[in-house]
């Protein structure tokens, strides 16, 4: 058990580029001792790297050629041993879990890690992980010339032929588009509206994805350029020809979510629409507001009416919600509130008392809403005390001597 | 210049319309129509009625700012009017009692009712606020152990300065000195109180030395009563915040050190027999109010809590009266009255928002027009 244990965590760390023999040989052992069907498996992605014994027959190989052979065959081999490390301690976790290993998602795996390794670190990146060896170790390109030394690629000589390979189909696409259009004047038609591109709900890559997507390195300056082609190429009004190669260098947008997603409000026993907002959190306060309509601008809040909160400043932090709509006097507020002191607390309720009233109110009050700041939660807390002075930022006293 | 007074002149004409006062000042006139409504007091009265206490004092200071002395007229007020008009004063004295929340208007129920008092023809004994007696221990506070009562304690110069209260407020009652002692009191042995002298004399011995303060008041309370059994005069108790009595102890302490029992004063035991409801041709108003109840945050308003159960006891049969928030109406009245006052200034919406934040609780609504 110990040794399993000892493999996953090897895996978990990810960084022993070399185990030693001993592990290794037993890792062998148990791979052939579990199943076929996990060897065969290996066994093909064993296939996808590159043939190196043949490729080494030939005589006139180059000194550049040679040590990038040798570097590729090495890291060949580190991810060869890092797939199948990883394969087996993927099947010894679900073991460990009690679950079968040949359904054993990454998705259990990410599961069973934090179960087993639960960890508080603030930052989810330097939580214990176990991912396959290809996200672990970041992509690194395959050979981009023969053993004469001839490059593959007819950019190679540019330095960053993916980039450039890029800029090149773009503005390939920009004359195919111009020719296309020609032809288009010269049949007299015109071009259809609905066909255009929809750009709204989707960003180009930043230059760091651009990065990664090419595996290449870009400086700013044609990062700039990148954008200034392909700004050109969405520009045209038949760019929708070439959808394909342009969403290939965007990302959709994920945000815009609250907009969608307003509940429709449920009918209580009286026949009143009425809404519940749950997890209004402020500071230490938590609590819930449910929101009835019509009402008659009554607000209670833990049983008691608008006097539960003695300062003036809470009082209006509840009431502003309601005061920006104008919404008042046609809504009932209800409220249970624990936890913090009277700031938190009004908060809460604030925010509660604005995320129910979407429902009530239209679109454009919405927006005005999410501009004036109510929809958006405040996710500041009490910062804690450091040891050696005398609060969370105050610094002791300078003194000379 | 001349504009900018045309201006607030015109400001001022056009907004008296609306109604917000009514030109009732005579409180038994009053009736429910103007509820909700502000009627101004004259100053000379106000200054003799309330010039040692019996105004609030942010209110005090508000009455300065508008340069005029207004009391709405409210509910609770008409009630007690209504209930004293239809009185038979050979019954022993009612016992009214006034609760409420913090900052609803009790003390200016009172207020108003004193005027109602004075224009009637009442005899007032009135108590401001007894919690300036029991709980505020000032520089100049003076303590005294009874020379007539074994075990209790006096606070003589708070005696004398109610006196001075008591004389001021019953001026024109005392001049005409048709109310006379009883009998002889002697005080010490060259100064005495011979039977058939007027009241007046008797209150300016205690003024005047202000050893005896304590016990001219005892005596006063007993001769009042005496007097109003025998119909020479109807008389108007008002206290404010009674259950201050009845507190498990107040802020004095003797010259050793011994915190004082409110029953362990002297002035406590006279305004205690006072209020016993063993005498005819009389009125009885008293409040209770959490802010005289000493425990810091209170867990109710209501009077059983507020006067323990000795108070309650002791004031038993009563007429329980609540003064509650502003309703709708007054609170738009005050609004518009505030406005005419320039206390409060800005757009129309400024109502409703005041109007949530406060709770229509008219303290409350007061001072946060302050800043506005």
């Amino acid at each position: 058990m110990s040794r399993i244990l000892q493999l996953s965590l090897r895996h978990i760390n990810s960084v022993t580029k070399y185990p030693n023999q001993a592990t290794n040989e037993l890792l062998k052992n148990c791979a052939r001792a579990n199943s076929n069907k996990t060897r065969t498996n290996s066994d093909d992605l064993f296939q996808e790297f590159t043939d190196w014994e043949t490729l080494n027959k030939k005589k006139t190989v180059s000194k550049a050629m040679k040590a990038y052979l040798e570097r590729a065959r090495e890291h060949d081999d580190f991810m060869k041993k890092q797939e199948f490390e990883f394969t087996v301690g993927k099947r010894h976790l679900a073991n460990m879990m009690g679950e079968d290993p040949e359904t054993f998602t990454q998705k259990d795996v990410d599961r069973a890690i934090e179960y087993l390794f639960p960890s508080g670190i603030y930052d989810p990146a330097a939580r214990p992980l176990m991912k396959p060896p290809e996200e672990v170790f970041p992509a690194r390109k395959a050979a981009e010339f023969d053993e004469a030394g001839r490059p593959h690629h007819f950019l190679f000589y540019t330095g960053r032929p993916n980039f450039f390979k890029l800029l090149y189909d773009a503005s390939e696409h920009i004359q195919n588009i111009y020719k296309f259009e020609d032809k288009v004047i010269r049949k007299k038609a015109i071009p259809d509206p609905n066909a255009k591109l929809e750009l709204t709900s989707s960003v180009w890559y930043s230059k760091e994805e651009l990065e990664q997507h090419l595996v290449e390195n870009i400086t700013e300056l044609e990062y700039e350029n990148f954008k200034l082609v392909m700004e050109r190429l969405v520009s045209l009004p038949y760019s929708y020809r070439s959808k394909e190669f342009i969403e290939k260098v965007r990302k959709p947008i994920a945000s815009q979510k609250f907009a969608l997603e307003i509940p429709k409000p449920s009918y209580d026993e009286e026949g009143r629409e009425y809404i519940t907002t749950y997890e209004c959190l402020r500071k230490k306060a938590r609590g819930d507001v449910t929101i009835r309509s019509p009402g008659s601008g009554k607000i209670t809040i833990n049983g008691k009416d608008i006097t539960y909160f003695a300062d003036t400043q809470s009082r209006e932090q509840v009431t502003f919600p309601l005061l920006f709509t104008g919404m008042e006097d046609r809504v009932d507020v209800e409220c249970n509130i624990e936890g913090g002191g009277p700031s938190g607390q009004a908060g809460a309720i604030r925010w509660g008392i604005a995320w129910g009233l979407r429902s009530f109110v239209d679109k454009s009050m919405i927006d005005s809403m999410q501009v004036a700041g109510l929809l958006t939660r405040d996710p500041r807390k009490r910062e804690r005390k450091k040891p050696g002075q005398p609060g969370a930022r105050k610094k002791p006293t300078w003194k000379r001597r | 210049m001349l504009s900018r007074n045309l201006r607030i002149a015109c400001r001022r004409y056009s907004q008296s319309v609306t109604t917000f006062r009514t030109s009732e000042i005579s409180p038994a006139q009053q009736n429910s129509n103007q509820i909700g409504l502000f009627y101004t007091l004259d100053n000379d009265l106000c200054k003799q009625l309330y010039g040692h206490g019996g105004l609030p004092k942010c209110f005090l200071k508000q009455t300065k700012t508008f340069t005029e002395t207004t009391f709405m007229i409210r509910q609770p007020a008409l009630e007690i009017i209504e209930c004293i008009k239809a009185t038979d004063f050979n019954k022993p004295a009612i016992r009214y009692v006034l609760h409420g929340e913090e900052g609803t208007g009790k003390s200016m129920t009172i207020a108003h009712l004193l005027h109602y008092a004075h224009q009637e023809g009442f005899l007032i004994i009135h108590v401001p606020w007894v919690s300036n007696w029991l709980r505020r221990v000032s520089r100049y506070k003076e303590m005294a152990n009874s020379l007539t009562k074994e075990g209790f304690v006096d606070i003589p110069l708070d005696a004398a300065a109610w006196l001075l209260h008591f004389k001021t407020q019953n001026q024109h009652l005392l001049k005409s000195g048709e109310l006379k002692v009883s009998k002889d009191y002697e005080w010490s042995k060259r100064e005495k109180t011979p039977a058939g002298s007027t009241l007046l004399e008797l209150i300016e011995h205690g003024i005047v030395r202000v050893k005896y303060a304590c016990d001219v008041v005892d005596t006063l309370l007993h001769e009042v009563k005496l007097l109003s059994n025998t119909k020479q005069c109807k008389t108007f108790v008002a206290i404010d915040g009674y259950n201050g009595f009845f507190n498990p102890l107040t802020n004095l302490h003797t010259p050793t050190k011994k915190k004082v029992a409110p029953e362990e004063v002297t002035l406590t035991a006279s305004f205690l027999e006072l209020t016993k409801n063993d005498w005819t041709n009389g009125v009885m108003l008293l409040s209770t109010d959490a802010i005289a109840h000493p425990e810091y945050e209170q867990e109710s308003y209501l009077p059983k809590y507020l006067l323990y159960r000795k108070g309650f006891d002791h004031i038993d049969p009563f007429v329980p009266i609540e003064v509650s928030n502003y309703t709708e109406k007054e609170f738009m009245t005050c609004a518009s009255y505030y406005r005419d006052r320039l206390w409060l200034r800005g757009s129309p919406d400024i109502e409703k928002e005041l109007k949530i934040t406060s709770a229509h609780n008219p303290y409350r609504f007061m001072e946060l027009c302050a800043p506005l």
